[in-house]
């Protein structure tokens, strides 16, 4: 066993080495990318009324509480691109990748990742 | 032209390799799919002491009669591990003849394992899963873990080479008969 240790060539501590570092580096790596969720959720009216995926781009308009507005996925972010509320808002928020973007008055919620809104997460009840 | 004892060396070594292939199926595994390549220790002994065409042939001999026996035979499960052990042995095979003093037995035991786990994954994803985050998410863990496995297995190798091939010691487990005798 000793001598076994003793007898690698450089070339196999070399290759040990690297395969170890490249294993640890993709499990932080797949981590990183795993945490973020892969969905674009749009709330309206307070349930979730389309789910999207982040990874194919696309325009698209959903029919708020009283107006509509119009949606954009580009590169794993996403954004509201028009809606028609006086302060535009939602739209002024830009490009989110992770969180959520919300149209109070059109009652329009963007949930990037999912964890944003679960329904059963209550943090406190008051009155 | 395959010599007699070329053909009894083969059998031997392949019926070692499906021993330990048996032997590790019954092993119980945290995880279903993880395998220690086991077997892969009598292709690296039959590839540094009799050369690839040895290796190569025990593997597939292994592959196919231990996927008979599970009844798995060119089913999912077969073809990812006819893929995997050809891809592991070519690759052992080719660091061996880049120069036999670069790698010993442990890092062609690394290479082997490394080249398993590729091959199946390529495999995988061409046939069954076609989804690249899947591929990327598991690579990593397979790399960690083929190299645990790997290194294990090529110790154990190293030490099967050296008491097979000490010149003091008669009683060689196969015959050592054979051009690519060292």
């Amino acid at each position: 066993m000793k001598k076994t240790i003793r007898d690698t060539t450089v070339a196999d501590r070399l290759l040990f080495v690297l395969l170890i570092a490249a294993a640890v580096a993709g499990l932080f790596i797949s981590r990183e990318a795993m945490s973020q969720s892969n969905d674009v959720i749009v709330e309206i009216n307070g349930s979730p009324a389309y789910t999207f995926p982040l990874t194919t781009d696309r325009t698209f308009t959903v029919q708020g509480a009283l107006w509509e507005t119009v949606i954009e996925i580009k590169g794993r972010k996403v954004r509201i691109k028009e809606a028609h509320c006086p302060n535009r808002i939602c739209v002024r928020e830009g490009w989110v990748s992770k969180g959520a973007i919300i149209c109070l008055p059109n009652r329009v919620v963007v949930v990037v990742g999912g964890t944003g809104r679960s329904g059963k997460d209550i943090d406190a009840v008051t009155g | 032209m395959m010599l007699l004892q070329d053909k009894y060396r083969i059998a031997v070594l392949a019926a070692y390799a499906l021993a330990l292939h048996g032997f590790e199926g019954l092993l119980p595994m945290p995880i279903p799919w993880l395998r220690l390549g086991l077997a892969n220790i009598i292709t690296l002994v039959a590839l540094m002491l009799y050369g690839f065409r040895t290796a190569i042939t025990v593997t597939l001999i292994r592959v196919i009669i231990a996927s008979i026996f599970t009844g798995t035979f060119l089913g999912p499960a077969f073809i990812l591990s006819f893929g995997g052990g050809v891809a592991g042995t070519a690759a052992m095979g080719l660091a061996l003849l880049i120069g036999r003093n670069v790698f010993g037995p442990v890092g062609l035991s690394l290479i082997g394992a490394l080249f398993h786990n590729a091959g199946q994954l390529v495999l995988a994803y061409f046939l069954f899963i076609q989804r690249i985050e899947a591929v990327l998410i598991i690579s990593p863990v397979l790399i960690l873990i083929g190299t645990l496995t790997g290194v294990t297995n090529g110790v154990i190798s190293d030490l099967l080479i050296k008491n097979l091939t000490r010149p003091d010691e008669d009683a060689a487990v196969f015959p050592t008969t054979g051009p690519s005798t060292e």
